[in-house]
């Protein structure tokens, strides 16, 4: 193919010192470079918010009143699985939504609803019965469960649930941009339509880091909420 | 929805049908032809298998948008550049449900394959691959879903696509177009969704339905 | 049949070998039991006769030829394989799973099916039940018997057996145990049986190697022997202080030689002849009486319980 021996021309010439001009990077760092991850970090963490305020008591709901269950799945999985960049545009036809954060953060909530609802409930779900059983036996009301012993045992699940759903969002609010949404996509579109490489591989390497520091991060937080799950199994 | 309908009906739309498609499936194909095998290589080493799965997870985490953009000052804009960029993409999903899905056939299974005198190859075709195929088709699912996806925005390095409509009508500030593009790109991967749903509960074998079913 | 010559095994990166310097043999047609605490290296042994685990030193012959004359793959289609936690392929139907090996060897489908059905009645399952069932829906009894048909579904003339009635209740054991002795009376297969239990040894053995910490053979004799005339320390305590009273109960009471009543009888407790002498001398104590009546072949039999004390101070009783 011939885009194989491309690759192999053009990966000799990662050299070239127009493909990542650091100049440019250390001139326009503090202007441009920092405002795109803060940004793009406040766009994420905005959606995030937003879909655990919503997902986790619907979750919790859900697996109460399980027939509700199976629609709201539905919904959910519909959303999610409308590609990015033809939900922002469905979203952007819509009277009264302009482009902008506005959208983008729909549209993010939006997709994370399916997996964060899914893992409060499996997390809700996997609390044993026994444990339940016990602490109505001590004299725990309802709402004293919920908080005290079923959230807290469900929390790696639903942490597992938030780490997906983070990377996720971090990964599409750089499509964002496209609609105006800011953040770290705005430096790859821009460097993709001036012909900037370095615009272009800046922004992608730190989105790219941006995601995986967020997934380690909260890898190591579900894995000491589960100390019994670290030792592994032979 | 006049509107969308005649945007339907221009003759490139089937050619950019034609081409998210066409992008799709050979870059999920490609994604199966290098993961399935060095998911095999890995299978019987604890070591190979947990490098295989972390090498996917952290692929899964880099935004697709940052694979497809990193392949353009390389190799030029084009349908085979989106088709790298999404091949890449395309991998981890795969990985990881393939690592995982033969290691996890029970220990005790591959044993009794063993001591009953199926040679090693007989073990992997009779009992590993059968046992780990759903598991190993739910990956390839999540993986075509996330490919028919993420082939939307190939249009950016010049992939073709449909893709190619939303910014169109994003550019020319047309809801139509936007829309026509938005709704199809919507449909195909509903499509793809819904599809290999159904072609996984066909590679699972019998036994193990009911065997799920029946929390074992 | 199986002789074991000088065999030891050391694992890589390990000191002591796991199994150390065994060197006995197995008669064909015979149960050999493997028994021994954790760590003896019993699994291990059992498994190096099909090779699944190869000896560091030494050898073993089938039919004094070296198992190694073929390769492991081969060697293994004719051996049967029954391991404790069963390990029926969940993928595959119960006749499917049971025609595993018939089908490695090539056998014909009319000829397979007839034997899937022959070894599901064999077991106790009802064929038609069945045939088309999958792994998931049996219990774990029934699993395990679907396990040792799987493992004689080709005829072969050895088997091994690690704990293969391990994971069920203490009364389905019984039962499988029971059955399975029924059917090697018939059968009379070589089988190497592995298991910590040492009143399973004593039931299912004709032979039984004591194994050692370490891999050591400690004793390798008949139950009968093992109980009355332990070789040490390990194989006493390891045997049970109850080792007289066990050596009772491999005997039935309507095969011991009795003394004919001389009338006076009444009053007595009666025995029922097919108790084992164990059984029976509770049976005694709980009455009160030194003497009962036993009734064998229409005639009246003296049991006492000072027969009794000499038949355990023997050195040879005869196996039931």
């Amino acid at each position: 193919m011939s885009s194989l021996a491309l690759l192999l021309q053009d990966l000799s010439s990662i050299e070239d010192p127009r493909l990542v001009e650091w100049d440019w990077i250390s001139e326009n760092f503090w202007e441009d470079i920092v405002p795109a991850i803060q940004g793009h970090i406040y766009l994420s963490f905005v959606s995030v918010a937003i879909a655990l305020a919503i997902s986790l008591p619907t979750g919790v709901l859900v697996s109460r009143y399980r027939k509700a269950y199976p629609p709201v799945t539905f919904v959910t999985g519909l959303l999610y699985s409308i590609p990015s960049l033809a939900l922002f545009g469905i979203l952007i036809s819509i009277p009264g939504i302009t482009i902008g954060p506005t959208p983008v953060i729909i549209a993010l909530v939006a997709y994370s609803l399916l997996i964060l609802i899914r893992n409060t409930v499996a997390g809700l779900d996997a609390v044993p019965a026994e444990t339940i059983d016990a602490a109505r036996g001590m004299g725990l009301t309802s709402s004293q469960i919920l908080f005290k012993v079923e959230l807290p045992l469900a929390l790696p699940v639903i942490v597992a649930g938030i780490r997906i759903a983070t990377v996720t969002i971090i990964g599409i609010a750089t499509i964002g941009a496209y609609i105006a949404g800011g953040g770290l996509g705005k430096m790859i579109f821009d460097g993709i339509n001036r012909g900037f490489p370095t615009m272009i591989i800046t922004g992608a390497v730190l989105a790219t880091a941006l995601a995986i520091v967020a997934d380690l991060l909260l890898l190591a937080l579900e894995r000491y909420l589960r100390p019994w799950a670290r030792r592994r199994r032979t | 929805m006049s509107g969308i309908l005649d945007v339907l009906r221009r003759p490139d739309f089937f050619e950019l049908l034609r081409q998210h498609v066409l992008l799709s499936v050979a870059a999920l194909l490609i994604g199966i032809a290098i993961a399935l095998p060095v998911a095999l290589v890995v299978r019987n080493t604890a070591l190979g298998a947990a490098l295989a799965v972390n090498v996917g997870n952290i692929g899964r985490a880099v935004p697709s948008l940052a694979i497809l953009a990193l392949c353009q000052p390389f190799l030029g804009f084009g349908f085979d550049t989106a088709l790298v960029a999404l091949t890449a993409l395309a991998i981890p999903p795969i990985l990881i449900n393939a690592s995982t899905g033969l290691r996890e056939v029970s220990t005790d299974v591959i044993d009794a394959a063993r001591g009953m005198g199926h040679s090693g190859g007989q073990v992997l075709t009779l009992i590993q691959l059968p046992i780990a195929a759903p598991v190993v088709f739910a990956g390839i699912r999540t993986s075509a879903v996330q490919v028919v996806a993420s082939a939307t925005l190939a249009t950016f390095i010049g992939g073709g696509g449909l893709g190619e409509l939303i910014v169109e009508g994003t550019q020319l500030n047309d809801t139509s177009i936007l829309l026509a593009g938005s709704f199809s790109v919507a449909v195909l991967a509903i499509i793809t969704e819904v599809g290999f749903g159904a072609l996984e509960k066909v590679f699972t074998p019998k036994g193990l339905k009911i065997a799920q079913k029946r929390g074992r | 049949m199986i002789e074991f010559r000088g065999v030891s095994k050391t694992y890589q990166g390990s000191d002591s070998p796991v199994v150390n310097d065994l060197s006995f043999e197995i008669p064909e047609g015979e149960i050999c039991v493997l028994v021994g605490p954790s760590g003896c290296g019993k699994t291990t042994t059992m498994r190096m006769v099909n090779r699944l685990i190869e000896p560091t030193e030494g050898e073993i012959l089938i039919g004094g030829e070296a198992n190694t004359a073929m390769s492991g793959t081969q060697l293994r289609r004719r051996i049967g394989y029954a391991i404790q936690q069963i390990g029926l392929f969940p993928h595959r139907t119960i006749a499917e799973n049971i025609a595993t090996v018939p089908s490695l060897l090539g056998w014909e489908k009319q000829r397979t099916a007839e034997r899937v059905d022959e070894l599901l009645e064999l077991v106790g399952l009802s064929s038609d039940d069945y045939r088309d069932r999958y792994p998931a829906e049996l219990s774990g009894g029934q699993q395990q018997r679907v396990g040792v048909a799987r493992a004689m579904a080709a005829d072969p003339p050895i088997m091994l057996m690690d704990e293969p009635f391990g994971a069920v209740d203490p009364i389905t054991r019984e039962r499988l145990q029971d059955e399975f002795l029924g059917i090697q009376q018939n059968i009379k297969k070589t089988i190497v049986f592995v298991t910590h239990d040492i009143d399973e040894a004593i039931k299912m053995g004709d032979k039984i190697a004591i194994l050692k910490q370490g891999g050591f053979l400690a004793q390798y004799d008949t139950p009968e022997n093992i109980l009355s005339n332990p070789d040490s320390e390990f194989v006493a305590s390891f045997v049970g202080n109850d080792r007289i009273l066990k050596r009772l109960s491999l005997l039935r009471v309507g095969d011991m030689d009795l003394d004919p009543v001389n009338g006076g009888a009444e009053g007595l407790p009666r025995i029922n002849e097919r108790l084992t002498v164990r059984d029976a001398l509770s049976e005694l104590i709980g009455s009160g009486s030194t003497t009962g009546v036993v009734e064998k072949d229409g005639k009246k039999r003296l049991l006492t319980m000072e027969a009794i004390e000499e038949l355990s101070r023997a050195g040879n009783a005869s196996r039931e």
